[in-house]
């Protein structure tokens, strides 16, 4: 079967935010290499700067603009596609998708709805008719009524039996509620709640609070045929966003029976609403008998989706694609590194994968930082191994802020502030639950105060038993074996025993256990697979071939954090493709399951692996890559591998620290990109701020080209490249300079590196890939006479911004003003310029 | 920790640490790729003679269940995986999977790549192994002189008839090395069940007024079994519905003229997808199978494919054209696996129905 589909729209994910990081980007990038050996044309709306996907896609071809009703109907004016995509935008696109269908804008077009039929789209949608559909399919659901009267209250409680939640209807954010789990704690609940509301409601439901909650990522086609991409259990119970969650995949703690009635259950909805491609459903499975509940239905691409494919190896975006556009499961065709029969064969796994989240506290503190109902993580790591202790330590490893290999511990706090948190959790909990195991607290208690499955206490006492073995047997061989094991990395053991870390390579070299390379890949040993994505552990076997030729290591960021990490993060996929092209073999290290720059097609080699000088270390000796690329500011990282001669590193841009500033304020600023003693002009920049702040920190927002350019683009440009002494600055560069007024004009206020994320913003407007242009100029292969081809000054038709999106909304922050390490991603717009 | 090894036929070795029984013991080795279930798998007679390799990386982190044994007194000759944690208990925490596995003589041995066993396996073949103190010449000289039994069937299957009463359908289940899942299934719907042993006549059978037989699972190669039993089988069809799983589906192609082949490398896991030719839809199972049917040998007058296994080509169902007879090669009760194909269960329910319905007439 083929699809007759010509012309499709792809509605993407905006900009980045608490809730989605690139992950929906980089199944974008994804889809779009399934969809172009389909033969159709897409049309890409996406106002996400960082969005590397949107330049897979012929430019006149994207709109840069938000994914909402209005925009998505004058580009289907504009454009008239066969079919639209919206599952990879998010809940934002499906909703989009449904009110194009409620508006006949669909219908009167004749445009097919991807996915999803319109009709069971609105169930999904509909909390009313979900709950509606999933009664009727037979699966349970948590019973809920909204009551005007204690009387009301009770009759609902007969039925369903404590505890239950209590909590006021009103329009305003208190998000108050109340777990009852009797008639007294109910009947101080309904009053308190009555006085609340002055609608005179209150909403009673089934509390589930402590519950496991796990998910169920699959796939269907037109034909019904499905298949379980990975079953993934949250570590901590109902009552904590799953974002906020640990997750394990596949499960851990639940037996067959109940693996198979919540796969089972999966695909009875996935049929009852007709769903073809991705579909993500949570549950919550009891503790204590077989009961489960359907607690929610993501019929789109999410976060988990993808944590579900980067854990068994399975090409879930392009498979999903293919689904969604009308091909049948036993039709698709692979590229072709993958097995023919990889498509159709369910993923089974050898491995265990561990996400821990990542949270925005240590740059905006001053929020609720309990974890609840509410995400309010912003990025995670995941660590890979082949024992679940192993994979916790990487994981945990990975998600310090810190690139130091220090063993992460919070023995500090005092018992009370260690029960308290354990009642009430915070951010970065596991520290937290191994320390109480570390105080005596018994494995019955603490799942008992926790909610916790006590198989993760039993492990957690395993990594810190295996702790204090290696803490107390400094550079005993053994320890080294015992470290290996439970994944503390080379470089963890020498800061533990406070040794460099070429005399744990030392012992390395003698000990019975090596390092190995496991390939992450969905049959579990059955077929030679070539997913090319690897992760460590010490083992017998290494599979893990140095890749021939000139290689290039290029080392990721790691989780997403606040800052310009997403920037970051589309920074590395260009060096990435840069390298590529140029004929490198290029290989990635990267431990965040989102990052665009993990995604399959763009490196030769993947190592899911910490970040950290012993794992780095590890995989250079492997490959022994031609030259190593480190995006962004890591000082000590850049510090650490410098110290190693024979490597050839490249830190992009350069630090930060080469900076000069005679102030730090600034009003508009030149762009140059300086090669040898060549300057080219790039463009000019204005910064503004939606505060009153101007100290550079406090500016988030760009503009290009700058203000006034009719009078003083040319004058400036001058101004700058005077000020450049190409002996000390090359590369992409960036001038500042302060406006005083328009007598005074233009102050000098400091030279810096153009940083990542202008540097994207640059690729957006200018319609040149000068990232790509700098690596080339770091592997010696620029052609500068080719690039300064491009540049035309002096006439400009239209303005480009971007200005910073930040997380306080969503962390319930009163604050307004944000710094530029506080930003979580960009909105980039158009305007045109009246002449 | 004691540390054991796993020798295997071609000469590699496997050090690891040992838990459950300390006992040494030789059989084929196999690796299993489910997921879940290590229990029903653990449990399950088929695995009579053989180490099983899980390449889940650890079992022991769920218990016990009451209600998940395959079989009562499990045989496989050994456990191999990466991490073992003796935290499944039972529900009143008094067997520990470590004990469960000393009580039945059953060796483990953790802490070693199984992911590198499992894909020597698939490179190599079947091949036997055994779990030893030492891996030294004597213990291979060992393992090349064992002789496996071929008398598995005999081994694990009931001797004596037993009763499992229940008000719906007279079923008869043939016990070739019974999993409990069958039964469990069966009871599900209500039928009042005798378990007959493997070597049972027609006569017998036919005699207990069966709505319908089930052929059951079983351990090792169907053609181990003498041609009386595909005599039973020849003559039962032609009297009442009949339904045959893994070792008895085996059988059934067999008695109705098909040759079994031996897969090079045996395959058990729930990660192939099977297609119902009739439907063209996909769905997958727990398969658990050193043999197949071999299509070419088929005789089309007497039998029709109704399944095949997508990724190795297999034939993983069979029915009968004159007679409501169907077996499959697959586990369609799900235990452990996928129970994407249990209605099969209520097919054969159905044609038992439909029989009684009919006072027996169309037979």
């Amino acid at each position: 079967m083929a699809t007759n589909i010509k012309k499709l729209l792809l509605l993407g994910g905006g900009p980045t935010n608490i809730g989605h990081e690139n992950e929906l980007d980089a199944a974008a990038y994804e889809r779009l290499s399934a969809i172009k050996r389909t033969g159709a044309q897409v049309i890409y709306v996406d106002n996400n700067p960082f969005s590397f996907a949107s330049e897979e896609v012929q430019p006149a071809d994207v709109y840069v603009q938000e994914v909402n009703f209005q925009n998505v109907v004058n580009i289907i004016e504009k454009e008239k596609p066969d079919a639209i995509m919206p599952k990879i935008g998010g809940l934002n696109a499906m909703q989009v998708a449904w009110q194009l269908e409620e508006s006949d804008v669909l219908a009167n077009n004749n445009i097919q709805l991807l996915g999803i039929r319109p009709i069971d789209l609105k169930k999904v949608l509909d909390n009313q008719q979900l709950r509606e559909l999933l009664d009727e399919t037979g699966e349970p659901i948590i019973a809920s009524k909204i009551v005007a009267s204690d009387d009301e209250a009770m009759d609902f409680v007969r039925d369903v039996g404590f505890p239950v939640i209590v909590k006021p209807l009103s329009a305003s954010h208190d998000t108050s509620r109340f777990i009852c789990n009797n008639t007294d704690e109910m009947e101080d609940a309904l009053e308190i709640s009555f006085k609340r509301t002055y609608i005179k409601w209150v909403s009673i439901e089934q509390s589930i609070v402590g519950y496991k909650e796990i998910e169920m990522v699959a796939i269907r086609d037109e034909n019904g045929n499905k298949l379980l991409i990975s079953g993934l259990e949250d570590m901590d119970p109902i009552g904590i966003h799953s974002g906020d969650s640990i997750i394990f995949a596949p499960t851990q703690t639940l037996i067959n029976q109940e693996y198979q009635s919540l796969r089972t259950a999966t695909f009875r909805i996935m049929d009852a609403i007709n769903i073809t491609g991705t579909c993500h459903i949570q549950f919550a499975q009891s503790r204590t008998d077989s009961n489960y509940f359907v607690t929610k239905v993501s019929p789109f691409f999410t976060r988990n989706a993808l944590l579900a494919a980067k854990s068994t190896g399975y090409p879930l975006s392009y498979v999903s694609t293919l689904l969604e556009m009308g091909y049948a499961l036993p039709e698709i065709k692979l590229p072709e590194k993958y097995s023919k029969y990889l498509p159709f064969m369910e993923p089974t796994m050898d491995h265990v994968v561990v996400r821990i989240p990542l949270w925005p506290f240590r740059d905006i503190p001053d929020v609720d930082q309990h974890l609840n109902t509410l995400m309010k993580s912003v990025g995670s790591t995941i660590g890979i191994g082949r024992t679940v202790e192993e994979a916790i330590m990487k994981a945990m490893h990975s998600s310090q802020f810190s690139p130091r290999d220090i063993l992460p511990s919070v023995s500090k706090i005092s018992d009370d502030d260690v029960i308290n948190q354990l009642i009430h959790p915070l951010a970065s909990r596991i520290l937290i639950l191994m320390e109480a195991i570390r105080r005596g607290f018994s494995i019955d208690e603490l799942s008992e105060l926790t909610k916790i499955d006590r198989f993760y206490f039993y492990k957690m006492n395993q990594l810190l038993r295996a702790q204090d073995f290696v803490i107390n047997n400094p550079l005993s061989p053994t320890a080294v074996e015992v470290g290996h094991k439970y994944g503390f990395g080379d470089g963890m053991l020498a800061e533990l025993w406070n040794v460099n870390i070429s005399t744990i390579e030392r012992m390395n070299r003698n000990s019975k256990t090596k390092v190995t390379f496991k390939e992450v890949e969905p049959s579990a040993g059955e077929f030679l697979e070539t997913t090319n994505v690897f992760y460590s552990s010490y083992e017998l076997e290494n599979e893990s071939q140095p890749c021939v030729g000139k290689t290039a290591l290029i080392i990721g960021r790691g989780g997403n954090q606040l800052g310009p990490n997403a920037a970051a993060d589309y920074y590395t996929a260009q060096v990435l493709d840069t390298a590529h092209k140029a004929g490198y073999k290029t290989i990635i290290m990267n431990t965040n399951p989102n990052a665009i720059s993990l995604a399959p097609a763009l490196s030769d080699k993947q190592y899911i692996e910490p970040i950290q000088l012993g794992n780095i270390l590890n995989i250079v000796n492997l490959e022994k890559p031609d030259i190593i690329f480190l995006p962004g500011n890591r000082h000590y990282l850049s510090k650490k591998l410098k110290e190693f001669a024979d490597l050839n590193i490249v830190v992009l841009p350069p630090d930060q620290k080469v900076a000069k500033y005679n102030q730090r304020k600034a009003t508009d600023a030149v762009d140059l990109f300086i090669d040898h003693d060549r300057i080219l002009p790039i463009t000019t920049i204005s910064f503004y701020t939606n505060s009153h702040r101007t100290e550079l920190r406090y500016i988030n927002n760009y503009q290009q080209p700058m203000n006034h350019w009719q009078t003083d683009e040319q004058k400036l440009i001058d101004l700058a490249i005077n000020k450049i002494d190409t002996s000390q600055w090359q590369g992409l560069v960036q001038v500042l300079f302060n406006r005083i007024d328009d007598q005074s004009g233009y102050q000098f206020s400091g030279i810096r590196p153009i940083r990542i994320t202008e540097s994207a913003f640059l690729n957006k407007t200018t319609g040149i890939n000068w990232i790509d242009a700098l690596v080339k100029k770091y592997l010696g292969i620029l052609d500068i006479d080719h690039l300064s081809e491009y540049y035309q000054p002096g006439t400009h038709k239209r303005y480009a911004m971007m200005e910073a999106v930040f997380p306080f909304k969503e962390l319930q922050s009163n604050r307004k003003d944000g710094t530029s390490t506080q930003e979580v991603g960009s909105s980039l717009s158009f305007k045109n310029i009246e002449s | 920790m004691t540390q054991r090894y796993l020798i295997l036929e071609d000469g590699s070795a496997y050090a690891g640490k040992a838990f459950g029984s300390l006992a040494t013991t030789t059989g084929e080795l196999v690796a299993n790729s489910t997921m879940n279930g290590y229990q029903e798998i653990i449990s399950n007679q088929i695995y009579h003679n053989q180490i099983i390799v899980f390449t889940q990386t650890s079992i022991g982190n769920t218990g016990l269940a009451q209600n998940a044994y395959e079989s009562v007194l499990p045989t496989a000759k050994g456990v191999i995986v990466r991490e073992y944690e003796n935290l499944a208990t039972d529900h009143f925490k008094r067997i520990s999977l470590d004990r469960y596995l000393k009580r039945h003589k059953i060796p483990g041995i953790y802490d070693v790549d199984t992911r590198q066993i499992r894909r020597h396996l698939q490179q190599k073949g079947n091949m036997k192994a055994s779990i030893v103190d030492v891996a030294d010449e004597h213990a291979f000289d060992q393992l090349h002189a064992t002789v496996l039994t071929n008398q598995q069937v005999a081994q694990v299957a009931t001797p004596k008839p037993y009763p499992n009463p229940d008000e719906g359908a007279n079923v008869i289940v043939v016990d070739f090395g019974l999993k409990s899942g069958i039964l469990r299934e069966l009871s599900k719907r209500d039928c009042n069940i005798t378990v007959v042993p493997w070597n049972s006549t027609s006569e017998t059978i036919l005699d207990l007024d069966p709505d319908g037989v089930v052929l059951s699972t079983g351990p090792g190669a169907p053609g181990n079994l003498p041609e009386s039993v595909l005599q039973m089988i020849r003559e039962v069809q032609t009297q009442v519905p009949l339904f045959g799983i893994g070792l008895g589906h085996e059988l059934f192609a067999m008695a109705n003229g098909a040759k079994i082949s031996q897969l090079r490398v045996e395959h058990h896991g729930s990660n192939h997808p099977i297609r119902e030719i009739i439907t063209n839809e996909i769905f997958f199972s727990g398969q658990e199978q050193g043999y197949a049917v071999d299509s070419k040998s088929i005789d089309h007058a007497k039998l029709f494919i109704t399944h095949i296994d997508l990724v190795n080509g297999t034939v993983q169902g069979l029915r009968h054209r004159d007679y409501p007879a169907f077996s499959v090669q697959f586990s369609p009760d799900g235990a452990p696996g996928p129970k994407d194909s249990v209605g099969l269960f209520d097919d054969f329910t159905e044609f038992m129905a439909r029989r009684r319905d009919n006072n027996g007439d169309e037979y």
